[in-house]
């Protein structure tokens, strides 16, 4: 377990990295695996059965092999895939997200001392953080959508080791409303790139009323 | 309680007729306002037997409930006789809007009149805010129907903008009030813990709802705008009946909620009712278009009734005694009185507009001859309005300055006398200009001679108008001539018995041996012997007609006086309140004398509305403009607050957990 909250921080950094469509999405997948093992190691930890295995597999499907692929399917239309920011914004984003690791840390400590999975509820604090942080300092559809299910991993993450396993009728529900968020997002994506040739959000400020 | 159920139903039956189809719309008209018109008669009936002191079981429905007092009673009689009389004339009036949402009209007709009787039915704070706000709507909707027009689409909107604002301020006292109580039902909220600074919370906010809603100066601004706006027989119930209604709700503040009152509480409700009836005259004076000048006249007359009942406040706080009642007798007469006559001003008002098509006074000039039934119903009207001896309107005028003597006598302070003083010289000025005002909208509309042709094709109004006109005429003549039913009738209401005598009414001060005597049917026969002996003398006069002497010339319609000339002494006298703004400007000059063309325009800016509103409402937008900023419309921007809160109240959490 230490090992997978270990390379989630890495991979969360990583993903603060990346400008380019195609790379950012498939790091977004690795991360959604790592999610899927943490969910499979802590599911089979207590016990298994269907209820242990059933968010695990579910994570890889949606998340893992689903999303990407819609994303990536997307991405194959838009000619100028490439995100246009300067580096500053990229270490912007990573010097962000270094502050919110060490704000998790702050407000675990501060909030619930001595909780058993320690690392695991700050890098889920910290997930959700550089989730948002991706959302505001991309323009670009895609890449918020990224931040997105970053945000949302890190709630999967935490609600999992806080509960140690929702129901499963619970479970099912999130996995759909994740589903139905992204099927909605691409299609908005490719309407806005219908509407506007482009995929930047920074169009939108133009329906202000 | 069944009898008001009843009633309920059958305004039931009119709200129903709302979905008629297209086709219908005539009997939709006719099954409406009968509906209203039975429902109205029912609602009078029943509130005539409880004041003859025939109890009502009040009705329970879990925490809410319905019932009746003698406070309420008033208004409900109030309400239904007004409710009769509109209702017969929309039968005919309303017919003139047939296929333009004549079915909206009719049913929104019916939710008004039933929200009205429902708010004097309401037994906890609940309901009556429930109703309050469905009276709200309803009107709104009745005010806003003939919603092509700018100018009406624009009245409504300030109407329902002033009129959530009053509701606001209600619903805070009722708040307030409740938050000391057990609970929110009237029994319980009129054994209240408030103290201190929060009954003058619960008073300041329950002034200012009720004053926005019964119009006075300054929160009256609404009114003159929304009246000419709607449909002349909603305008004569919502001036009738929904202005009364804020003196209901804020009678049950007064008298079941806040029992002991501060001596500053009467001041201010004197004064502001004071300034209200000399203001609203004032303006009323200025208008030409006939439904203003009777909003304004609207504001003058809930002015006299405010101050009559902080006139009766004052009493009770200075004298003790009975003597406090006298005020709240005047108070509730005039509201009774004011809500026949008014009804009465603006169906003549819809009658003219009916007959001519406009609404300007400029326009008219001898409509007696073309109209001759409205111009005797209309003077009956303007004479009541101008509070005029024999008829109703000098009833609670004649009541109030008696309060107003029994203030100063009872209480020898000397910021009581001046207090008093104040008071009889606005109120003074209010009885001249109120005058001045009904002579200029009678004369003006009805006699000389015609200003435009407008006036030759008018035609008289249809049975239906003519009858409702003829009997609200009849009942302001007839309490006007005989009094002491309506006075007993409200005494009883009140749980008193202060000896009015059984012809006129007459007042005795205690111990003082002073004795005030007011006796119509007296005073007519003296009128009517010094008329016969005037007629006696002047009979044997010779008389001879002939075309008035104009230097020569005949004279011709435009040397009458104009509405605006007629009213330009008072204005010259009034300037400084008023500050006309006059732009003369020469079209065509070719000689000194000789050959001018002048064009005058002449507009009179509501005071309130130009250094109170107005600069309010600029500050407003500026602070809006600058807020704005925040709606820069971009997407991001806008997660980036959401993230800041997220991340301000995890630090705050963590840190002082």
């Amino acid at each position: 377990m230490e090992y997978l909250v270990v390379s989630l921080m890495f991979i969360v950094f990583l993903q603060t990295r990346f400008m380019e469509l195609r790379r950012a999405t498939l790091c977004l997948a690795v991360q959604s695996a790592l999610i899927a093992a943490a969910c499979l190691v802590i599911g089979l930890s207590h016990g298994g059965g269907l209820h242990g295995w059933m968010p695990g597999l579910l994570t890889i499907a949606v998340k893992v092999l689903f999303i990407p692929a819609a994303i990536l399917r997307t991405v194959k239309g838009l000619r100028d895939e490439r995100e246009i920011v300067s580096d500053i914004n990229v270490n912007y984003s990573t010097a962000v997200a270094a502050c919110s690791l060490a704000l998790g840390y702050m407000v675990i400590d501060g909030l619930l001392p001595q909780a058993e999975g320690r690392d695991i509820l700050a890098t889920s604090m910290f997930m959700i953080m550089t989730g948002l942080t991706l959302i505001v300092m991309r323009s670009r559809a895609i890449m918020q959508m990224i931040g997105l299910i970053t945000m949302e991993n890190g709630i999967y993450l935490l609600g999992l080791i806080m509960t140690e396993g929702l129901p499963l009728i619970i479970e099912l529900g999130i996995f759909l409303d994740v589903l139905i968020a992204v099927v909605i997002l691409v299609i908005l994506t490719s309407r806005l790139r219908l509407s506007f040739r482009t995929t930047d959000t920074n169009v939108l400020d133009k329906l202000k009323g | 309680m069944e009898c008001f159920l009843l009633a309920a139903a059958c305004f039931g039956v009119g709200i129903i007729t709302l979905f008629f189809p297209h086709g219908l719309q005539r009997a939709a008209h006719w099954l409406a306002n009968l509906a209203a018109l039975a429902g109205s008669g029912m609602v009078a009936a029943k509130a005539w037997q409880v004041l003859a002191g025939n109890g009502v079981e009040p009705l329970y429905w879990g925490s809410y409930s319905l019932g009746v007092d003698g406070w309420s009673a008033i208004f409900l009689l109030l309400t239904g006789i007004a409710g009769v009389i509109t209702s017969l004339y929309a039968l005919g009036y309303a017919q003139s809007y047939e296929g333009s949402r004549l079915r909206l009209l009719g049913g929104m007709w019916n939710l008004f009149v039933l929200s009205m009787v429902l708010v004097l039915l309401a037994g906890d704070a609940f309901s009556f805010l429930l109703f309050w706000e469905i009276m709200a709507v309803a009107s709104f909707m009745l005010v806003n129907h003939e919603s092509e027009k700018r100018s009406t689409w624009t009245a409504a909107y300030q109407y329902l903008v002033m009129t959530s604002v009053g509701t606001a301020a209600i619903m805070i006292a009722f708040l307030l009030t409740g938050a000391a109580s057990a609970n929110f039902s009237f029994e319980a909220m009129a054994h209240n813990k408030l103290v201190g600074w929060w009954q003058h919370g619960v008073f300041a906010a329950a002034f200012i709802g009720f004053a926005l809603k019964a119009g006075l100066v300054p929160l009256h601004v609404w009114l003159p705008n929304a009246h000419p706006a709607a449909p002349s027989h909603v305008s004569a119930l919502m001036s009738g009946v929904m202005l009364k209604i804020a003196l209901y709700g804020f009678g049950r503040f007064m008298f079941s909620f806040l029992p002991t009152w501060n001596y500053w509480w009467c001041v201010i409700v004197l004064l502001v009712g004071a300034v209200s009836a000399f203001l609203g005259v004032l303006y009323a004076q200025m208008e030409n278009d006939i439904k203003r000048i009777l909003a304004y006249s609207s504001v003058e007359n809930m002015g006299v009734i405010f101050a009559a009942f902080g006139c009766g406040m004052l009493l009770k706080v200075l004298a003790g005694g009975n003597w406090f009642l006298l005020g709240f007798v005047a108070a509730l007469v005039h509201a009774f009185n004011h809500s026949i006559m008014k009804v009465l001003m603006f169906m003549s008002a819809g009658s003219i507009m009916h007959g001519t098509g406009s609404k300007n006074l400029e326009l008219f000039g001898g409509l007696a001859k073309k109209m001759p039934y409205t111009a005797l119903f209309t003077l009956v009207g303007s004479l009541a309005l101008a509070a005029i001896p024999l008829t109703n309107g000098f009833t609670g005028e004649w009541l109030l300055l008696q309060s107003f003597i029994t203030l100063a006598s009872v209480n020898a302070a000397q910021s009581t006398r001046l207090l008093v003083a104040v008071c009889f010289i606005l109120l003074g000025f209010t009885g001249a200009l109120a005058l001045g005002c009904f002579v200029r909208f009678y004369g003006i509309a009805f006699l000389g001679r015609a200003r435009s042709e407008l006036t030759e094709h008018a035609h008289e109004s249809d049975g239906f108008m003519l009858t409702a006109m003829g009997i609200s005429s009849i009942l302001v003549v007839a309490c006007g001539l005989y009094p002491v039913p309506v006075v007993q009738t409200i005494c009883n209401a009140l749980a008193i018995n202060q000896g009015f005598a059984a012809q006129g009414l007459a007042l005795e001060w205690a111990g003082t041996g002073t004795l005030a005597v007011f006796n119509p049917v007296l005073l007519l026969i003296l009128v009517a012997g010094i008329g016969l002996v005037i007629y006696l003398c002047t009979a044997n006069i010779c008389v001879e007609e002939d075309v008035t002497w104009n230097c020569g010339t005949y004279p011709t319609e435009r040397q009458q006086y104009s509405a605006t000339g007629f009213s330009k002494p008072v204005r010259r006298a009034f300037d400084y309140l008023l500050k006309p703004k006059r732009q003369v400007s020469y079209m065509r000059k070719d000689h000194a004398y000789f050959g001018r063309q002048l064009s005058y325009k002449l507009e009179i800016p509501d005071m309130v509305t130009e250094k109170l509103y107005a600069p309010f409402q600029k500050r407003f937008v500026g602070v809006s403009a600058f807020l704005r900023r925040m709606q820069q419309g971009s997407v991001r921007l806008y997660v980036s607050y959401v993230m800041a809160a997220m991340v301000l109240v995890l630090v705050w959490g963590a840190l002082y957990k």
